[in-house]
This record gives structure tokens, C-alpha cells and sequence, in this order.
């Protein structure tokens, strides 16, 4: 608060009005934060409420999980915030971890459950590449010299084994433009490759010995190799897969006590025990932060105690809309089986469809605007008007943008209505925009002094941009194009204007079925006859987009956060 | 699953080992598979996309999911799109194969169809109680006319409630009611309203018939009709005025619709395009178990008149003229 200390026409003289209005814009940004929070908070936490209805279980129930679960884990987390920092970390690290695991199986799992790809598919994939991979290390080996052959072997394998020759896809091809010549003749023969064969082949493996050949043994080898690596024993990495392997012979065993099914229980030991086992060998390898590795103990002990107890003293729990079975069921007329399951495989297929259509398409764009475009003269001109109108499509109504995919992909294109690929596309489009002007911002972030030292090292503009410009920008462009698929993942205009139905009981299992998605689904709950759709099951709905808008977004930072250590 | 054979070929001979490993390979690999070819199902699988009428709609859903329950492959899709905006957008340019409807199909439609080669197939499935509702605090009001609701909701009709009687209060009507893609919104306005008006623009028009409800339980004043099961879910919200159609005030009800004393009792129809019918085994099946099931007691729950056994007897022998006797094999292939 430095004042001139002259000036005869300066009003802040005195020294007394300047402050006044410094405090006053100070407590009015200060309400409009608390406002602002406020208000979140306060919807959350009604939605969320409703959703989990904590106050239908028993006040002594509450009383049990506190001092069973809350007491403990959080006079623990003091501990370790006052006294062992390290512990800390590795607390809050092997809680993170087997969550972040249980999610990554249980996306395999709907993956397999939907067959978007199915435990065949990949097995077949993988044994095919590895006999492509073994034809070409064996041609290295023998014939190390004959380069051209080994041009010819490298692209030859693949096709060979996992293609077929002529591809299928080519041979489809090839007969549906000789149908639309008016051409009689179809080419049937063809030599089918090894994936072929063994998807053909009438008796394979059962589902979960392929799971575990195709993901278990590639994931404990690659984390084997590394045990091997910081350990310098290769007996360790060794020991490390033979582990893996017993563990997951035990699946049809374990896996139906658990009631997880033996599938599932590969695909908890792919991707959550091995990484859990890799991260507590390096604690106590390294000896630091082991007290940390109770942490989980604590939390688990505590809900099995509270559990129990609670049982014992005869308290009902709370009956919460959001439960295990409505994420795992289709909406149902009955608000008790009501669930959500369709959707959230739903926005996930439509997830990958905006974030493969519009990553490339929006950075590329971006790229272009910023290093390659002409700044001055007639060209530049064109270039800031072609700037300003990306700014404007930014702010079209997500309704136009529906109307477009309605009149692009389904009456021009012919694409089914309301199929995933459509909406995906149509939002793609939408933000688009926004994917463009943030990696954009990312782009101009990085200074022009890098670039010019590039230059005066002899780089060309494409090794600038390659090697200094896009390694610092890429944290900036992944989180803006994360916070963008954030935003699609709730639009639901577009979704009404392309014919996303109301109810879809059946999760696609391909990009051209029937699109079920949760802002649809929630639009169409809020409409129900059943009072207590309207209110409990959609505020579960609510609740649910909320936690993968969340997940997103904690990925967009943690990706963020990983890059700019690196850089 | 393979033994190491360096360990072991000291102990043990190598044809010893070599049966040995067979025998227990061939044990463990039949043991650990699965046969590939029986697991095709032999049910139906595809889509029927189900358009149409907001009001035939929980119909529709509450089938769609009996139906699935039963054929777990078939993915039978439900949407609200109204009565017209079904035939419009989806069903005659032939994205739909099911189109619910509460009122007959109209020649344009017919039109638009036959331009696309659709040709919708009708089956009348269950009867409605079109309600008109007002708000709980509205004591002056139980009975009305078919003309004074024509007066209401006519175009520069009546604005204040003391316009259509001396005696009630001088306040205007607030209206809410069905867009103008529903299916109720035409029959109102072709059977109530009558040939000589248009119906008014002056209502707040939503496809949403909760949107309606909510509407007239805020407002003191407000007027709104929809369909009797969304009057049968909200009955304590709402208050249902009984019509006089010249034999006394009927209040409405599914036992007054059925016997045909209430006069705003109108039937609710299905249609099914023919080609789906014919090509689309899951189509055929689904049509089959929605008219069976018309006649149950689903229906009543719900909130409308289920059709009569004749109704349903009918409507099969109908539907069985476009059976291709499960002779077409399964869709797209």
C-alpha cells in the first residue's frame, strides 16, 4: 500500500479512501468466493443427500462407523501429518493405488462384459503377435544382414499372422466395388491368418486362462522386469511372475467365494494386486514411510469391525439409492431396481469417440494457427478472422451443434439416430472449439526464446516444434482438452436433437448401437411417473456424474502434474 | 501350465515323460476349455427403437422392460418424443420401428410414410381418461362442459375464469398443456375445441406432462390436461374436474372410461412398421408380447384401460398376417 509521496490532485492523499476501497473490493471478491462455494456445497451436499439418504440408517449405526472407521483413520492421518511425513505419502499412495486399480479392472471388465473386445479376440491378438514378433527376432537373428528381407519380414509377419492375405477387410472391399461395378465375380479365396484360426477354431481356453495369458503374464512380466531392475536380481523378477502366476491359478478357486467370478479375479490381480504388490516392495526396500502401509489396514479393519459390530447391536444400516446394484442394472420402472449401468458405459464409449475425433483434429488446428500460419499481409488477415470466428463457434449453443449432427451424420451420412458414434461426433464438434483456443493458449504459453534457440542451433521449424514447442505444451493441451471431454460428458441438448432415446436397457457394445447416456438418462428421470425416480434414483445419477466428472478432472491434474516435473 | 523338462528328464525316462505329459496335457487342456460353437444363443437379438406418444409411453418403457427380461439380447429403446413428432422425425423416415400414438394416424402422416415406403400397421392396445386438472385450491370448480373447456382453450377464447361463468372469480386462467407434437394436444383440439376453432397458443406447451402438473400445482389459477396416469401418480397434487357431457357430471376414472360414460375417453394406438414386422424377427416377437399384454392387468397399474380380450384377439390375428413364420433368419445377417 504505497502511496505517492507527492502529488497535490491525487485523491488517496490522505491516505484514508484508498484503503477504503482497497478493503471494500477485497470483502466483495472475498463474498463473491464464499458465494460461490456456498452454493456448490450446499447442492452437493442436498443431491448427495438424497442420493445416499444417510438419515434411513440408525443413529447408533452412525455412532459405530465413526468410532470404528473415522476415530482411527483420521487420528491416524494426524499421526502422519505431524510425526512421519513419509509415511503420509505412502498411506495416502497404497489407498489411491488398489482404488485406481479396482477402477481400471472394472472398466476391463465391462469391456469384456459388453464384448466391445472379447477374451477370444485377445487372446488370438496376442498369440498372433507374439509369432509375428518371434518371426521377425528369428530372421534378426539368422540373417542379420539381408536388410531389404527384413523390411519385407517386418510389415510380412504381421500380415501373415494377424491379418490374413489378402486382409479380409481388403478383400471386402475389393468385392463390394466390384458389386457396384455390376461385376459378377467375388474373390472367396484368401489364406486366413493365425487370429483367424484360433478364433475359428471351436474349442479355446476358458475366459479367464485367456484373460490371464493376454493381460496377467504381459503386465507381471513388464513389473517382474522391473523388480529385477532395481532389485539387480533377476531371481527376484523371477519369483515376482512366478507369484503372479500361482495367484491367478487360484481364480476359479477364490474368484466365486469372492463372488467376483474367476474373470474377475484375474483382472483385480492384473491390475490391482501386482502394482500394489511392485509399490509395497519398494517401500520396504526403501525402508521409508513403512508405518504408512497400515494406513489401508486401518480403513478396511475398520469397516469389517463396524460392520460386525453393527450387525451384532442390530442397527440398520442406511438404504441408499446409489448402491452396488445401481451401477450394475438398466433403469427399471420399479424405483428399488432402478440403476445406471447402460449410461456410464455409454458416456464412456461416447468419451472415447469426442476424445479420438477431436485430439487430433483440435491440436493439430492449434499447431497449425500458432507456429505455421502466416501473421501479416492478406493471409494473416484471413488467419485472424478464421481466430475470432474459432472464439465465436466456442460460444454457439450446444442445441445448434446437435441440429448439425442431426442434418450431418444422420440425413447426410446415414448413420443410425441416436447411435454412440453420432453423439460422440456431434459433440466432438462442439468442443472442438474449445480444444483448439486452450491448446492454443498452451502453445503461446512457451517462450519465443526457446523457439529461437532452436532455430539458432540449425532446427528446422518441424524439430522446433516437435522437440521444444509440443514437450512444454503438452501439459497445458491435455488439461484443457480433458476439462473439454469434462464439459461433453454432461451436454444433453445435442444428445436430444440427434435422438439418444430415453430408455436404452442394453449397454452398446459397439460405436453404431443405441446411445444411452447419463445426462440422457437423468433428463428422462426427471420426467418419471414414480415420485421417488424423480428424487432418489436421479439424484444417484447425479451423484454418480459428479464422481467420473471428478475422476476426470483428479486425471487431467495428475497428468498435468507428471508432465511439468518431467519438463 | 507346461513343466520344465530339464528338471525332470533325469529322474524319468523320456518316453516315460513324454506320455506322461500328454496324458496330463490333454487332461488339463480339456479341462480348461470351452466349446465355442454351442455358446451361439438361439434367441433374438437387434433393436426395437420405440417411438412416439408421451402418454403411451410408460406403456411402452414398462413393456420394453418386461419384454427384456425375457430376451436379454433384444435392446428395446423408449422415447417421448410426442404422438406427431414420432411419425415426423423418426418413424415415417424410417428410424423408428414402433411409433406410440394417442390419436389415429393423420393423412399427411400417412403421406409422409408412403413417400419413405413405411407403412404403418395400427393396433388400437388400451384406452385413456383425457384429464383436466386444476389446482387443489380451486373450490369454485368440479364440473365442467365440454363447450366451456372449448371456451377456455379455444383461440381468443375466454382469458379470466369469470368470463366462461358469472360466478367465478375474476382472475385469468393460467394454461398448461401439451406441445403441439403431442397426440393429446390433436385429439383436444379435434374433439373438444372442435372443428370451428384453433386451439389456443396462449398455454405453456411442453412434450413433459410432469412439466404440467407441477405448472397447475403452483398456480392457484392454472388449467392443464394430460393423460390419466400422470392425473393417477399426482392424484393428491392435482385436482381432476368431473365433465358433463349432457348426462351429468362423470368424473374421470378407468372403470367411466370403459363403459364410455366419460366423455373425454379416447383409445391409444401402436404402429408398427410392416417392414420392420416382416424383416425384423425381434420386432414381430415384441409386437407380439406388447398386444398380449395390453389386455393384463400391467396396464390398469399404470394407469389406463387395458383392451378388451376381443380387442386383443384381433389385434393378434392382425399382427399374425405380417408373420414370415421366423423363416427370415436373424436381422442383418
Amino acid at each position: 500500500m504505497a502511496t505517492p509521496e507527492q502529488g497535490i490532485d491525487w485523491a488517496g492523499d490522505t491516505g484514508q479512501v484508498s484503503r477504503l476501497r482497497g478493503v471494500a473490493f477485497e470483502v466483495t471478491c472475498l463474498a463473491a468466493v464464499a458465494f460461490a462455494l456456498v452454493s456448490v456445497l450446499v447442492l452437493l451436499l442436498y443431491v448427495s443427500a438424497d442420493a445416499l439418504r444417510p438419515f434411513s440408517a440408525d443413529p447408533g449405526w452412525h455412532l459405530v462407523f465413526f468410532l470404528t472407521l473415522v476415530v482411527p483413520s483420521v487420528s491416524a492421518a494426524l499421526f502422519y501429518y505431524r510425526r512421519d511425513e513419509p509415511a503420509g505419502e505412502v498411506a495416502y499412495a497404497t489407498t489411491g493405488l488398489p482404488v485406481v486399480g479396482v477402477l481400471g479392472a472394472a472398466v476391463f471388465a465391462v469391456v469384456l462384459d459388453i464384448e466391445l473386445v472379447t477374451a477370444v479376440e485377445m487372446f488370438a491378438l496376442l498369440v498372433s503377435a507374439l509369432v509375428a514378433a518371434g518371426i521377425i527376432a528369428a530372421h534378426a537373428r539368422y540373417r542379420p544382414r539381408a536388410a531389404a528381407e527384413r523390411m519385407a519380414v517386418l510389415f510380412g509377419a504381421p500380415v501373415v499372422t494377424i491379418l490374413g492375405v489378402p486382409p479380409a477387410e481388403v478383400t471386402m472391399a475389393l468385392n463390394a466395388a466390384l458389386s457396384a461395378l455390376g461385376l459378377s465375380i467375388e474373390f472367396g479365396v484368401r489364406l486366413l491368418s493365425l487370429r483367424e484360426v484360433i478364433l475359428l477354431t471351436p474349442v479355446v481356453p476358458l475366459q479367464w486362462i485367456m484373460v490371464a495369458l493376454s493381460l496377467t503374464v504381459p503386465v507381471g512380466a513388464v513389473l517382474g522386469g522391473y523388480v529385477a531392475r532395481v532389485r539387480a536380481n533377476p531371481r527376484a523378477g523371477l519369483a515376482f511372475v512366478g507369484g503372479a502366476v500361482a495367484v491367478s491359478a487360484l481364480a476359479p478357486l477364490v474368484g466365486p467365494v469372492v463372488g467376483i467370478g474367476a474373470t474377475g479375479w484375474i483382472l483385480l490381480v492384473t491390475f490391482c494386486l501386482l502394482p500394489v504388490a511392485v509399490y509395497v516392495e519398494g517401500v520396504i526396500r526403501r525402508r521409508e514411510g513403512i508405518a504408512g502401509l497400515t494406513f489401508p489396514l486401518i480403513l478396511v479393519g475398520g469397516v469389517v469391525l463396524g460392520a460386525l459390530l453393527a450387525d451384532l447391536f442390530g442397527f440398520a444400516p442406511p438404504d441408499p439409492w446409489l448402491d452396488w446394484s445401481f451401477l450394475t442394472s438398466a433403469h427399471s420402472r420399479t424405483p428399488a431396481e432402478a440403476g445406471f449401468y447402460p449410461p456410464i458405459v455409454g458416456s464412456v464409449m461416447m468419451l472415447i469417440v469426442i476424445a479420438l475425433s477431436t485430439f487430433p483434429v483440435g491440436v493439430g488446428a492449434a499447431i497449425y494457427l500458432e507456429e505455421y500460419a502466416p501473421d501479416s499481409g492478406l493471409a494473416g488477415k484471413f488467419i485472424t478472422l478464421v481466430e475470432i470466428n474459432i472464439g465465436n463457434l466456442a460460444g454457439v449453443p450446444s442445441v445448434v451443434y446437435g441440429l448439425l449432427g442431426l442434418a450431418l451424420f444422420i440425413r447426410v451420412l446415414t448413420m443410425p439416430t441416436g447411435a454412440v458414434m453420432v453423439g460422440g461426433l456431434a459433440i466432438g464438434i462442439l468442443i472442438l472449439p474449445i480444444v483448439i483456443i486452450s491448446a492454443q493458449e498452451a502453445i503461446r504459453a512457451v517462450p519465443d526464446s526457446h523457439r529461437e534457440a532452436a532455430y539458432g542451433m540449425g532446427a528446422t521449424r518441424w524439430q522446433t516444434t516437435r522437440s521444444v514447442v509440443l514437450p512444454q505444451a503438452i501439459p497445458g493441451i491435455l488439461t484443457g482438452t480433458i476439462l473439454a471431454v469434462g464439459r461433453a460428458i454432461g451436454e444433453t441438448a445435442p444428445l436430444l436433437m440427434i435422438g439418444a432415446a430415453s430408455s436404452v436397457r442394453l449397454a452398446p457394445s459397439g460405436f453404431f448401437d443405441q446411445l444411452p447416456a447419463m445426462p440422457r438418462q437423468i433428463f428422462a428421470w426427471s420426467t418419471n411417473l414414480e415420485p421417488e425416480i424423480r428424487h432418489g434414483v436421479l439424484a444417484a445419477g447425479v451423484v454418480t456424474l459428479l464422481v467420473v466428472l471428478l475422476i476426470m478432472n483428479g486425471t487431467a491434474i495428475l497428468i498435468r502434474n507428471k508432465y511439468q516435473r518431467e519438463v | 501350465m507346461t513343466q520344465d523338462p530339464q528338471r525332470l528328464s533325469d529322474s524319468i525316462s523320456r518316453r516315460k515323460f513324454i506320455a506322461a505329459t500328454g496324458a496330463t496335457g490333454a487332461v488339463a487342456l480339456a479341462g480348461c476349455t470351452e466349446n465355442t460353437s454351442g455358446a451361439e444363443s438361439e434367441g433374438l437379438s437387434g433393436d426395437v427403437i420405440v417411438k412416439g406418444s408421451s402418454t403411451v409411453f410408460p406403456i411402452s418403457d414398462t413393456f420394453a422392460e418386461g419384454f427384456m427380461n425375457e430376451h436379454s439380447e433384444v435392446n428395446v429403446t423408449a422415447d417421448p418424443t410426442g404422438s406427431g413428432g414420432g411419425f415426423k422425425n423418426f418413424f415415417c423416415p424410417g428410424d423408428a420401428d414402433v411409433n406410440g400414438a394417442s390419436r389415429p394416424i393423420k393423412d399427411s402422416e400417412v403421406e409422409q410414410c408412403g413417400s419413405n415406403d413405411v407403412n404403418p400397421v395400427e393396433f388400437e392396445i388400451a384406452g385413456d381418461a383425457l384429464t383436466m386438472a386444476v389446482n387443489n385450491n380451486a373450490d369454485w370448480v368440479d364440473c365442467v362442459t365440454p363447450d366451456e373447456m372449448s371456451q377456455i382453450w379455444r383461440d381468443g377464447g375466454a382469458r379470466n375464469w369469470s368470463d366462461v361463468r358469472d360466478e367465478w372469480p375474476d382472475e385469468e386462467i393460467v394454461l398448461y398443456g401439451p406441445a403441439e407434437t403431442s397426440g393429446t394436444y390433436d385429439w383436444f383440439n379435434s374433439n373438444i375445441v372442435g372443428e370451428d376453432y384453433q386451439h389456443t397458443a396462449r398455454h405453456q406447451p411442453t412434450e413433459d406432462d410432469e412439466t404440467i402438473v407441477a405448472g397447475i400445482q403452483d398456480n392457484d389459477y392454472a388449467m392443464g390436461y394430460f393423460g390419466y396416469a400422470y392425473y393417477s401418480s399426482n392424484e393428491d397434487d392435482v385436482k381432476a374436474l368431473s365433465v358433463d357431457g349432457g348426462s351429468g357430471c362423470t368424473e374421470p376414472g378407468l372403470d367411466t372410461a370403459k363403459d364410455g360414460s366419460y366423455p373425454m375417453a379416447r383409445p391409444l394406438f401402436i404402429y408398427a412398421a410392416e417392414s420392420s414386422l416382416k424383416e425384423k424377427e425381434q420386432v414381430y416377437a415384441f409386437m407380439e408380447y406388447y398386444l398380449e399384454n395390453a389386455e393384463t392387468d400391467t396396464v390398469q397399474e399404470i394407469g389406463y384401460v387395458p383392451s378388451s380380450t376381443e380387442l386383443r384377439d384381433e389385434n393378434l390375428s392382425k399382427l399374425e398376417e405380417y408373420n414370415t413364420g421366423g423363416t427370415n433368419s436373424t436381422d442383418g445377417e
